[in-house]
């Protein structure tokens, strides 16, 4: 233990010397200049945070000194005043950056989220969904997080709950430590790159990108690298199959109620036996209502679906002009997408599968420019409604009588809509229809709170911040409906309404303080950097480092590696605010003279960083995992499981800057 | 001494706490306000001012509260690997160093900011007859004093860890990764942690 400290200290000095002896070396003492100055104040402040000191305040100290520094150089009568007036006015556009709003909204319906408690369902409905798969434990783990995650964005909390859900499932079905323990540690850390992610919002904020490109772009990359977790997985199960054990049949077995099985004498086929038995006198014990409703359930894929062919239809041959139009700025609703997602899960949460009856949905609104877009939607309540609602407005009217011919991509689309609604009624079993039922009140859910956010920021249906809004909004219905089905199970309906209540109370009064916190923890953060950054640009230390940057005469792709490398190494002593506020904006200035474009370089910059949670000594995600996990799960275990997916994800930033299309393609398809 | 510390501990944390509730009204602003413009076609002018300066408000009001509960980021390679007397003697003088003139300049030049403010009866200019600033603007010096007490507050701790040798105590809070809560939530007891060793080894 002793060692191991003196271990990690000596590590942290040497970073801290590395950076020292350098400046001080070089540094021209006998005819300092405003420039060198500069430097040296950056040398500085990355050995005050490594001393321990709270960021904000060291970055504001240092910045009222060097800023008075360079005034006074110029002018030292008027330096103090132009030095507070830097650091109010700096201050001041902290507190009305309109891309910082959203922050608080996004960690709100973060924490209300993560207690909506619906992690446990939604890790046993994808460990039997994924039942089948190799290394199905592993598998299903990642996707939790990849879900969980996007929706939370925090770190700590979803590797600690995996922990403790999914480490003991892993490690009882004979998995290995070091594979469990990666699955777990790389996929919660996915939330820091899949939008909506508040990193990619500080990015946006400090390099004047906007965030919802950003969201755009980074969407591809996070599900690639999520793939890529989830290839890796699957193959490392088949070729050694000792590491991740397939499960035994009885971990298997779907449990099917028992008021079912009448049924399930009848036929294999759920769909089938429950429309027939619709027509044919019910089972013993099983009402006609049950059979109606489960049989909705069952139809319900080929009814999502059968309506995405219909809009779909709808879009192909709608005339051309009012397809031209899409491209306006678009300012159709999104409150009907978020509360669509809303009331999507308290509806699924019944088992009865009615459409949502919101009110808000039947207004029609002056959505005539805007329709294409809308039908384009991630939930399928909005596209229904685009299909549905009687549009009022007369240029629908012509376009709905000047139909086009249908395309021929369209037949084919259709073809595959149809062959998968097949191989579904098909399949669909008992076992599987209730498999299909857990997703519903589980990944459903929490993927069209996720994806109608996300679709309304990038389409532009809504800002950023009003997106998280509704967002918040949302995951305050989603952890109401969870808490009252919990409680409802074990109470009853009518005591279930009081302890929900009690525990919402808790739950927001919890979750508005822990959001006050980190939004200070992120906002100071702002305010120091803002004059620090102010500072280093008076004094001219960019342009000491632009000058010596552009003579090393690097190409374009030389100092995209560089400046990758430097941020990766960056990642080890430094948290990612820190790396963001302080680097980013010596780094952006430039990426002009490279020719590169500041949003591909987030991406790069947000996959990047993702690998500082996972890198030993200081990786974050493993001593919240040890925290939880068994007595005999060392973390030197747990670092050597993080190391293949650290592999993957430098592999994936390779993989995205070979192909910037993973990336760029999204936004670029959508802001042209 | 410590009986004081805290008192000024639980006034930050009280402030704090009271300001962070406008994140759910917040939540519900916006919300509505999403709602109103694109259901019922009737967006309020002043929305963006309001949403600002409910954001501002509340981050600026928490800094003394998160200061208080040790809640702000800090480099964590070495630190946690100090002694705490170590500890407190780099961040006493640091606290002088940095801190103390970095939040004076903070609250002395956002006073006469928020003073300029008042005197020219101040609006807004996001949009035509935009609401008034110059209450918003008096956050700035407002945050800036308590988050000033709070550091002193700090500086105290510091003076009592290096006589003492030990760090005082804060009060509780709630915090974000409760290993306990987060037991209850999913179910999960010790024993099944403690009895997650592999089923083959069991066997052998």
């Amino acid at each position: 233990m002793k060692l191991k400290i003196r271990k990690e200290m000596l590590f942290g000095f040497g970073i801290m010397a590395l950076i020292v002896l350098p400046s001080v070396l070089f540094m021209p003492w006998g005819n300092m200049t405003n420039g060198h100055w500069g430097l040296l104040m950056l040398a500085l402040v990355v050995v005050a945070i490594m001393l321990g000191f709270p960021t904000a305040f060291t970055l504001m100290g240092m910045g009222v000194f060097f800023a008075w520094l360079a005034y006074r150089s110029v002018n030292p009568d008027l330096a103090g005043r132009q030095v507070l007036d830097l650091m109010v006015q700096r201050t001041y556009g902290v507190m009305n950056n309109e891309s910082l709003l959203a922050i608080p909204l996004f960690v709100f319906m973060g924490y209300l989220v993560e207690r909506a408690a619906l992690i446990e369902r939604l890790f046993k409905s994808l460990h039997l969904a994924l039942s089948r798969v190799p290394g199905s434990l592993a598998v299903a783990t990642i996707v939790t997080c990849a879900i969980f995650a996007t929706a939370t964005g925090i770190v700590g909390a979803v590797v600690t709950l995996m922990g403790l859900l999914a480490l003991p499932a892993m490690l009882r079905a004979g998995y290995s430590v070091q594979l469990s323990a990666g699955a777990i540690t790389a996929g919660g850390c996915l939330g820091i790159l899949i939008p909506p992610s508040v990193l990619l919002i500080v990015y946006g904020a400090t390099a004047g990108v906007s965030v919802v490109k950003l969201y755009a772009g980074a969407f591809f990359p996070g599900i690639m690298l999520a793939t890529l977790y989830v290839g890796y997985v699957i193959v490392l199960a088949k070729w050694k199959p000792k590491l991740a054990p397939p499960l035994p049949e009885s971990e298997r077995r779907v449990a099917i109620p028992a008021i079912n099985q009448p049924l399930v004498a009848r036929g294999r086929n759920s769909i089938a036996v429950l429309g027939k038995s619709l027509f044919t006198a019910p089972p013993a014990g099983v009402t006609r209502r049950n059979i109606f409703g489960q049989f909705l359930v069952a139809l319900l894929p080929i009814i999502v679906l059968s309506a995405l062919l219909l809009v779909t239809y709808d879009l192909a041959t709608k005339a051309p002009e009012v397809i031209d139009t899409a491209s306006m700025p678009a300012t159709f609703d999104s409150s009907s997408s978020g509360e669509g997602a809303a009331a999507d899960p308290s509806a699924a949460n019944t088992g009865l599968a009615e459409p949502p009856q919101d009110t808000g949905l039947a207004e029609p609104p002056a959505q005539d420019l805007n329709a294409p877009i809308a039908a384009s939607k991630a939930t399928p309540e909005a596209k229904v409604k685009a299909a549905i609602i009687p549009k009022p407005a007369p240029a629908i009217d012509k376009a709905a009588q000047e139909r086009t011919d249908i395309p021929s991509w369209f037949w084919v689309f259709a073809g595959v809509l149809l062959a998968i609604m097949a191989v579904v009624a098909l399949v669909l079993s008992w076992e599987r229809l209730e498999v299909f039922k857990m997703l519903l009140t589980s990944f459903f859910p929490l993927a069209v709170l996720i994806l109608a956010v996300l679709g309304s920021i990038v389409f532009g249906f809504a800002t950023p911040s009003e997106a998280a809004a509704v967002g918040a909004f949302g995951g305050l219905l989603l952890a109401l409906g969870y808490r009252y089905i919990n409680h409802r199970r074990e109470l009853g309906t009518g005591p279930a309404f009081a302890v929900t209540a009690r525990d919402m109370g808790s739950i927001v009064q919890d979750s508005a303080f822990l959001t006050a916190k980190t939004t200070a923890m992120v906002c100071w953060l702002f305010v120091g950097s803002g004059i620090f950054s102010a500072a280093f640009a008076l004094l001219g230390g960019q342009e000491i480092i632009e000058r010596w940057v552009l003579s090393l005469g690097l190409s374009s792709l030389q100092f995209m590696i560089l400046a990758q490398f430097i941020i990766f190494v960056l990642g080890w002593p430094l948290e990612w605010t820190e790396i963001i506020v302080i680097f980013m904006p010596i780094f952006i200035p430039l990426l002009a003279k490279f020719n590169i474009d500041p949003l591909f370089f987030g991406l790069l910059v947000a996959l990047n960083l993702q690998t500082a949670f996972l890198s030993p000594p200081v990786a974050m995600a493993a001593f919240y995992l040890k925290g939880v996990s068994p007595p005999h799960v060392t973390l030197n275990q747990i670092f050597g499981g993080m190391m293949p997916f650290m592999a993957i994800q430098v592999l994936a930033v390779i993989l995205l800057y070979m192909f910037p299309a993973i990336g760029m393609w999204l936004p670029q398809v959508l802001y042209k | 001494m410590q009986k004081a510390l805290l008192f000024i501990d639980r006034v930050s944390t009280f402030v704090g706490k009271a300001f962070s509730w406008l994140i759910v009204i917040l939540t519900f602003f916006v919300s509505w306000e999403v709602f109103s413009r694109y259901a019922l076609d009737a967006p309020h002018a002043w929305a963006f001012d309001a949403m600002a300066m409910m954001y501002g408000t509340l981050f600026m009001m928490a800094g003394a509260y998160t200061l208080s509960k040790n809640g702000h980021v800090r480099g964590d390679v070495l630190y946690g690997f100090f002694q705490p007397r170590t500890q407190a003697s780099l961040d006493l003088a640091l606290y002088i160093v940095f801190f103390i003139p970095g939040v004076i300049a903070l609250t002395y030049a956002g006073y006469f900011y928020a003073a300029e403010s008042w005197a020219i009866n101040e609006h807004s200019n996001v949009t035509a007859d935009g609401p008034p600033v110059y209450p918003f603007k008096t956050i700035i010096p407002l945050a800036g004093g308590i988050l000033l007490v709070q550091g002193i507050v700090e500086i105290i701790r510091c003076v009592l860890c290096l006589k003492q040798g030990y760090w005082p105590s804060r009060d509780q809070d709630v915090e974000e990764v409760d290993v306990e809560k987060l037991k209850v939530m999913v179910n999960v007891t010790d024993e099944d942690i403690m009895g997650a060793a592999p089923k083959a080894e069991g066997a052998r």
